[in-house]
């Protein structure tokens, strides 16, 4: 073999080198163009593609725009007006900041710039040539702000064109990647042709109202119609967006939308929070669908760690995931069956009217008034069945501190509307499976058994959150033979291990010693849980692996515990347990993510009936 | 081509006996079936799961035509059941199909040929053992409640035998609890201590056969399989191949604290006061006081029971947590009138003994409530 020189790269083979890691294909020459837009001030944003940007990308904006004396710096690697010392690396308030997006892409297409400053006369365009990527300046003509034009992209790599898809396919890549810029930035107008075909075209959103129009367009119609608002700030984080109810999922992570500084954002220590919580409220294999922004100070987020940007690192990673945890766990718990949730009403369901009767503020009075006696009775109630008469006192008995929920045991009487408690008073059970009730807007159709099912759940772990930890220590020890990394985590976090009622020894640098376990697990494999609680530790320094478990075991306690289908229940039963739902957290599905309850509207029903055309 | 017949009494027991090893949910459909074999005079049913083998010996009085085929366990176990107590009943193999007939009852039963049967090998090499049959019983019924129940470490669903010069142990543990019992057995000829681990359904199924009389088992040793034989029946089963745990380190040794009381009594105060402990974990509290005990229970509903109990106690006070079925377990199991606890600390395991017989010891992990 022949000894080969070393020589220094020429500037487009350099070029073409980084090009690969950043440009891979059409969406991701779109995504830095967009990204240069908003840096530069825009708050319009106009993007043509021919032939799903194989053919050209034209992206204009309303922006600054680059001066006369920039242009040729503006192509060169390295060279950026985003990031000029380390400090400012550190705090990063732009997009972008690499000072590369430019010189790859021109080095693997052909690319003209064109750009006028507000302050300048006239405009100049630029482009660059050769093995050594001279630049060309000349004057051209264009309004305020920069177009920058992409033709024929791989046009001098060959094997990237040959990695490219159909057309369809990279067009619907990059219209992926407007919709996230078109999602982060609502006050930026966005407008995207294929072909010369209007794909989509959004106006800048400023109320709440253009904002959920604008995710409607973006996303579908019933994402908005199933979706809470979030809006929460604490400890310097501050989080707000939709996310969707836990019955409107998909089956794969397609509708998840989550940004950080107005950065998209795909990052395992989000993933993470989310799925955590969401469990136990979705229906398995399932994905939920969210749209969610995440602010906090520039200085606690490093993003340079992905050329494309993807990836971020936190600074403070676990009190990030224990914030989105938290928030999000809490609002899909404090969702209740009553139409006054902050959903996004104004665009799929305007008829329905802010029914004054349930008010959150006088339901939840209510909700005080008897909450502690009736769970209490509640609960013991089903263990020994009383005769039926007695059983209708005690019922009786138990509801009579609220006027509004007293009337349930007489039979259904013309209720003035504003003392119909969200899931109204049952009508009847159908087959010894479903409740119908007759609620304001219509008919509410229960599964009982998913119903009870979920409110024997949150009731079991209510008392067990409540007790201390208990363990039991074991008579024979189990020994665990693990990497040294998972040992070295059971040394570290040993506390929070004892914390749940483990006690663990390293007994080599490879293995450990279970002496004690947490009563609820002494009859599971304590040895696969500790494994998988130790790889949670290492990843993001928390786990709630044990906790799940605990859960699982509650869930089948709980799926015993509760009423069959075909076990016929009185009036004032299908009314106790309708009443239970709207104060039990997370009613809205059972412990298996199945839906517990539908509401069929007058409006709907109407309409089946061809009533009132 | 098989055919005999016998009285339903002769029939019923060890085919009731053999069936029970077969396993009711079968890949391979040879072993939902029992094998039959007649011999001149003699009837061999034999049951198996590839892990543990049962046959069973029926002496037949009339003359029959030897030959050997297989019948499915459950649906000719049910028939012989279904007739009348003093029916007799032939069995004829007719080409593929076997007929069952009794009085005026005809039945006609698929077959596989007696080829496809499996038998488990049996080693050569052996070392024979004879155990009275009533103390064999008590050394299982004492110790085998303990056992575990699918773990992980396989070697404990199963019981340790222990066989020494003159003396039989056998051991077992969950891993929460362990019995442990010895008995003196006259005549037991070993040169060496020879321990195996007899898996769970094993000894299930052994302890099946055992009447308690005066007559003995016959214990054939071998390296991988167990073999016992009484005039009836012969079983065999695998050994499990590993390591038992080292039980003598596990007995708790210098506890100071002792406590005896009348078993009954305990007994029914603990399953009282369990009444309101957790369903899942059935945790109890034990307070000693000198002469008194006070177990006391709570359930996540905050319910509580407190029962109190005079016991024979002297010492500072103490409080401790159990599991209280694996008291009421041990307390099941030992036959004298009173018990003794023998406790250190709130931390350490307790030992549990018939007040009259040290041989049986068992010991339970406190549970940190």
């Amino acid at each position: 073999m022949t000894v080969r020189k070393i020589e220094v790269l020429s500037p487009r083979l350099a070029n073409q080198i980084a090009a690969g890691e950043v440009v891979e294909r059409p969406a991701s020459v779109v995504k830095e163009l967009v990204e240069n837009c908003l840096d530069a001030g825009a708050t319009r944003i106009d993007i043509d593609i021919e032939q799903g940007g194989t053919k050209l990308i034209r992206v204009r904006d309303n922006g600054r725009g680059i001066g006369k004396d920039d242009l040729p710096l503006a192509l060169a690697r390295h060279a950026t007006s985003k990031v000029y010392s380390l400090d400012e690396l550190e705090a990063l308030t732009s997009l972008g900041f690499r000072g590369e997006a430019l010189a790859s892409v021109a080095s693997v297409s052909r690319l003209t710039l064109t750009s006028k400053p507000a302050d300048q006369d006239t405009a100049w365009q630029v482009n660059a040539q050769g093995r050594d990527m001279a630049v060309d300046l000349t004057p051209a003509a264009h309004i305020d702000g920069t177009t920058v034009e992409v033709r024929d992209l791989f046009f001098n790599t060959p094997a990237r064109r040959k990695f490219l898809r159909t057309e369809k396919t990279e067009f619907n890549h990059l219209e992926e990647v407007v919709k996230r810029q078109a999602l982060s930035r609502f006050d930026v107008g966005f407008s995207l042709t294929h072909n010369g075909r209007t794909i989509h075209a959004h106006r800048p959103a400023t109320t709440m109202a253009e904002q959920q129009r604008r995710i409607a367009q973006l996303l579908s119609p019933d994402f908005m119609s199933n979706a809470l608002v979030i809006e929460t700030e604490r400890a310097g984080l501050k989080m707000t967006g939709w996310v969707g109810l836990p019955t409107f999922s998909r089956s794969t992570a397609d509708m998840q939308y989550f940004f950080v500084n107005g950065r998209v954002v795909r990052d395992k220590v989000i993933a993470h929070a989310v799925k955590q919580a969401y469990r136990d409220v979705l229906y398995h294999g399932r994905q939920p669908c969210f749209v969610l922004y995440l602010e906090l100070d520039n200085t606690g987020v490093d993003v340079n760690v992905h050329p494309t940007k993807h990836e971020v690192r936190f600074r403070d990673q676990r009190l990030v995931h224990d914030f989105l945890f938290s928030q999000l766990h809490r609002a899909l718990a404090e969702y209740r069956p009553d139409a006054n949730t902050p959903v996004a009403e104004q665009i799929s369901r305007p008829q329905v009217p802010q029914a004054t009767g349930i008010e959150a503020g006088e339901f939840a009075g209510q909700q005080a008034l008897h909450m502690q006696p009736a769970a209490s009775s509640y609960a013991s109630a089903p263990r020994e069945p009383l005769p039926v008469a007695e059983q209708v006192a005690f019922y009786e008995q138990v509801i009579q501190p609220s006027t509004a929920t007293a009337q349930a045991s007489a039979p259904l009487p013309e209720t003035q509307s504003s003392d119909v408690p969200p899931l109204g008073f049952a009508v009847a059970q159908l087959h010894g499976i479903y409740i119908l009730s007759q609620s304001e807007q219509g008919l509410i159709v229960v599964d009982m058994h998913a119903a009870h099912e979920r409110i024997t759940y949150e009731r079991m772990k209510q008392q067990y959150d409540n007790q201390s930890i208990q363990a039991q220590p074991l008579l024979v020890p189990l020994t665990l033979s693990l990497s040294e990394k998972e040992a070295d985590a059971a040394e570290s976090f040993s506390s929070l291990l004892q914390g749940f009622g483990f006690e663990v020894d390293r007994t080599g640098p490879e293995s450990l010693t279970i002496r004690q376990v947490p009563v609820f697990l002494h009859q599971s494999n304590a040895s696969a849980l500790v494994q998988s609680v130790l790889a949670d530790f290492i990843e993001h320094e928390t786990s709630d692996a044990i906790l799940a478990h605990r859960n699982e075991i509650l869930s089948t306690m709980a799926c015993h515990g509760s009423v069959r289908a075909n076990r016929s229940l009185t009036i004032p039963e299908m009314n106790a347990l309708l009443r239970d739902m709207e104060r039990t957290e997370r009613s809205g599905q059972c412990n298996h993510g199945r839906p517990t309850w539908t509401q069929l509207t007058m409006k709907e029903l109407d309409k089946l009936f061809l009533r009132g055309r | 081509m098989i055919h005999f017949s016998l009285a339903r009494e002769q029939l019923i027991k060890p085919l009731q006996l053999v069936s029970g090893v077969v396993e009711k949910r079968q890949t391979l459909p040879v072993l939902s079936n029992v094998l039959l074999e007649v011999e001149a005079t003699e009837l061999l049913l034999t049951g198996t799961d590839l892990e543990v083998e049962l046959v069973g010996r029926v002496t037949l009085s009339e003359p029959a035509e030897a030959g050997a085929i297989t019948v499915p366990a459950k649906k000719f176990l049910d028939i012989v059941r279904s007739l009348p107590d003093d029916s007799i009943i032939t069995v004829k193999q007719d080409s593929e199909r076997v007929i069952v007939s009794s009085g005026r009852s005809k039945f006609t039963l698929t077959s596989l040929p007696a080829v496809e049967f499996p038998s488990i090998e049996k080693s050569s090499d052996h070392e024979e053992y004879s155990i009275p049959q009533a103390q064999f019983g008590h050394l299982i019924n004492a110790t085998s409640f303990a056992m575990a129940q699918q773990d992980v470490r396989y070697y404990l669903n199963g019981m340790s035998l222990e066989l020494s010069p003159g003396m039989v142990r056998t051991v077992a543990t969950d891993g929460h609890r362990l019995a442990m019992s010895s008995r003196q057995v006259e005549g037991l000829n070993t040169a060496e201590k020879k321990q195996v681990i007899v898996p769970r359904k094993g000894i299930l199924e052994l302890n099946r056969l055992l009447t308690g009389g005066e007559e003995t088992i016959q214990i054939y040793l071998g390296s991988t399989h167990l073999r016992a034989t009484t005039s009836d029946f012969s079983f065999t089963t695998k050994l499990v191949d590993g390591k038992f745990p080292d039980y003598e380190r596990v007995i708790p040794r210098g506890g100071d604290k002792e406590v005896v009381g009348d078993r009954q009594t305990l007994k029914s105060i603990f399953s009282r006061a369990a009444i309101l402990s957790n369903e899942k974990y059935r945790g109890v509290r034990l307070i000693l006081s000198s002469g008194n005990l006070i177990v006391k229970a709570n359930n996540p509903e905050q319910e509580e029971a407190e029962v109190t109990v005079e016991v024979d106690y002297e010492g500072p006070e103490l409080e401790v947590g159990f599991n209280v079925n694996y008291l009421l377990d041990v307390l099941n199991v030992i036959s004298g009138e009173q018990v003794k606890f023998i406790l250190s600390d709130a931390n350490s395991s307790a030992l549990i003994t018939d007040f009259d017989d040290d041989a049986t010891a068992f010991v339970v992990m406190p549970m940190r409530l």
